[in-house]
């Protein structure tokens, strides 16, 4: 399978986009998802999905030609005038983005494969689920049984 | 091509197929079971993997129409707002379900008597509490006692963490004096017969490497298989065969995964694909006898489809919730609402669930279930850094009541990879489930800021999610009255007297809580009575 090809002109042009739907923080260290290239999980989604590769070819040639170049108002414009492509687009970065372990992490979810590992959670001792649950425990049983004499 | 006679064949090795193998197993009739997926080794779970999130939008997505592997059918959902999930292969949804476990209640099984609504199912809890309880043995279910909203039973194993988030929402649910318990799950808190605890993946429906979550293809089949029942896989029913004398089952075509079709012949038939696969196979078995499908007299083979319409309401909290840490579905469980009363507007009720959060790509895509992605741009950077880490939710499960409008049918036109004819939903909400699920999102609100939610994020949509079609109940449903019911009261077919249905398509009503519980606890008591008139059985 050959990915998608894209000159460098449009690679940079698509990645300016992927900036603008997944920003960066340079306070919490987090790059964009064009940063981080996002733009690369992209060219093999198209390279397996022809209905994805022709959405990102339109889109891309709807956004080289927009004057004002790249940012938050460029974006509303392609959402506006292409709404199904710029879902797909959209769907595919968070995919992108999200897929990958490091970025994970930035929001606090472990960068490992979960299994075998997983995540160590405490388990409550007897004592605390015992006063969690007095006082439904108290309130004594709620539920309607028509099966036994004197239920509902 | 034919094979060998065998007394027992069963179509399916999901929940039910598996249970009810289980209880034939000391008959030593010959068994055979017929899958149309195959075994899926623990190896190849995603979640071993680090992109393991991509999984539940691709090969692992619980929708087979995005699946659309070779052992999937596709289903025609255009006319329905909630859609069908499943997994086809050994342990059927077993392997992609959440493992949570409660049991349905008393007041379920006698909604007519009771409420006035559905029907009375022919039989009632305490007929089927022994068999809920030999079936959490055998699957290992973790849970506390004493929970007062259920006649006295003890789960085996003591529960799993209900973690930070379970912990805050239950002091929520305390402050308003609600009902809230530890949820009963098919998950293990402990290792436990040759499986290993839950390890807390957070990501039940990726297919539980750990062997923690009790799918069939964990606990009832290693032990079926090694005990000679004959598990045949990648083994598709086309359709059940009658004899025209005797009106009989007389077994099954089926095609191998190359196509070709073979016959299978059997002394008696069980059907346990569940909720849409048992109506679409005997509505495309007809016969001269059966010319509208088979054991379909009373013409309800299909009808009556329920689900469990969901919605969800999630809050912003000051500490982080981990939501990701523990299995997805099951913290703890409020049934508070769960019992009629009339001053709410409508009848029956539901649960609030405390399900974890997600992963964070699901969570950017719209949450489990749903296709809604939240907004990119600044706010998206917003949302993750400082919601998505401090979310606790609540998902509002309600009781669907039987109507027959909504109904599974044969598409006129979409087939599988066989030819065969593919199902068609048609499905729509009542007014008396969406005032429920009103009136629950209220209430979920009400919770999680009793809980300490500094603010509760906005729900700017009144649809129920999307891919909650998990619970495929009613389609084939039970009863005394061969008129208005497919099956009797122990799963025979009244018209066919050789042919048994053990999944939830027997459900009369549906109650508000997922039906794993219920639907093998019915399959063993199936089993049960089998074994019981064994001398007389197709008399």
């Amino acid at each position: 399978m050959v990915d998608f090809s894209m000159p460098p002109k449009e690679r940079r042009l698509l990645a300016s986009i992927l900036d603008q739907l997944v920003p960066g923080s340079r306070e919490r260290n987090i790059p964009g998802a064009g940063e981080i290239g996002v733009a690369d999980y992209l060219a093999h989604v198209a390279a397996r999905r022809p209905g994805f590769e022709a959405a990102l070819r339109r889109l891309l040639a709807r956004a080289s030609g927009l004057a004002d170049g790249i940012d938050a108002d460029a974006i509303r414009q392609l959402e506006q005038t292409m709404p199904i492509e710029f879902a797909e687009l959209l769907s595919e970065t968070y995919k992108g983005y999200y897929s990958r372990p490091d970025m994970r992490a930035k929001v606090g979810v472990g960068a490992h494969p979960v299994h075998p590992s997983g995540y160590e959670v405490a388990q409550e001792s007897a004592e605390f689920m015992d006063s969690l649950i007095e006082p439904v425990r108290a309130r004594g049983p709620f539920y309607r049984d028509p099966g036994v004499a004197g239920g509902d | 091509m034919a094979s060998d006679p065998v007394d027992v064949l069963i179509v399916g090795a999901g929940a039910s197929g598996a249970a009810i193998a289980w209880s034939l197993l000391e008959t030593r009739m010959r068994i055979l079971c017929l899958e149309q997926g195959d075994h899926l080794s623990d190896r190849d779970f995603p979640s071993r993997r680090d992109d393991y999130e991509l999984a539940r939008y691709s090969e692992f997505s619980c929708d087979p129409n995005v699946r659309n592997l070779k052992q999937d059918y596709p289903i025609n959902s255009e006319d329905s707002c909630i859609t069908p999930v499943n997994w086809n292969g050994v342990g059927g949804s077993t392997i992609n379900f959440l493992g949570h476990w409660p049991r349905m209640k008393p007041s379920d099984f006698r909604t007519r008597s009771l409420d006035g609504v559905g029907e009375d199912w022919p039989l009632d809890y305490h007929t089927l509490a022994p068999f809920y309880d030999m079936n959490d043995a055998n699957i290992g279910v973790s849970g506390l006692g004493g929970n007062p909203a259920y006649p006295g039973y003890t789960p085996p194993l003591p529960p799993i963490p209900i973690g930070k988030l379970g912990q805050t929402l239950a002091m929520g649910f305390n402050r308003l004096g609600w009902h809230w318990w530890p949820s009963d799950v098919a998950i293990l808190s402990r290792d436990h017969d040759g499986r290993q605890r839950c390890v807390n993946a957070g990501t039940c429906d990726l297919g539980c490497a750990a062997g923690a979550k009790g799918g069939t293809n964990f606990t009832y089949w290693p032990l079926l298989e090694n005990a000679g029942v004959e598990l045949r896989t990648n083994a598709r029913v086309r359709e059940i065969l009658v004899d025209g004398n005797t009106g009989l089952a007389k077994g099954v075509l089926y095609h191998e995964s190359d196509g070709r079709v073979h016959e299978q012949k059997a002394e008696m038939v069980i059907m346990a694909c569940n909720g849409v696969g048992t109506p679409r196979m005997l509505l495309h078995s007809t016969s001269s006898l059966f010319p509208d499908g088979l054991a379909n007299r009373s013409g309800l083979v299909g009808k009556n489809l329920m689900f469990h319409p969901l919605t969800g309401v999630a809050g912003v909290f000051d500490e982080l919730m981990k939501g990701h840490e523990g299995p997805m579905a099951c913290s703890i469980l409020s049934q508070e609402f769960y019992e009629s009363d009339p001053s709410r507007g409508f009848v029956r009720g539901y649960g609030l669930h405390s399900g974890r959060s997600t992963t964070p790509m699901t969570y950017a895509l719209g949450g489990f279930g749903i296709d809604n992605p939240i907004p990119w741009g600044t706010a998206h950077r917003e949302i993750m850094d400082n919601v998505y880490p401090y979310l606790a939710g609540l998902t509002v499960v309600t009781e669907d009541l039987p109507e027959e409008h909504n109904c599974v049918t044969l598409d006129p036109e979409l087939t599988d990879d066989d030819g065969i004819p593919a199902p068609r939903i048609s499905y729509r909400l009542s007014e008396n489930t969406r005032a429920m699920l009103k009136h629950g999102e209220d209430r979920a609100k009400e919770a999680l800021l009793a809980a300490g939610a500094r603010r509760i994020l906005p729900n700017d949509s009144d649809k129920v999610w999307w891919r909650a079609g998990w619970h495929q109940m009613g389609t084939c449903r039970m009863g005394n009255d061969p008129e208005s019911s497919v099956v009797d009261g122990w799963g025979r077919s009244h018209d066919v007297k050789n042919l048994f249905i053990v999944d939830g398509s027997i459900f009369v009503t549906s109650g508000a809580v997922n039906p794993t519980a219920t639907i093998q606890a019915l399959a063993l008591y199936i089993g049960d009575r089998i074994k019981a008139n064994i001398a007389n059985l197709f008399d």
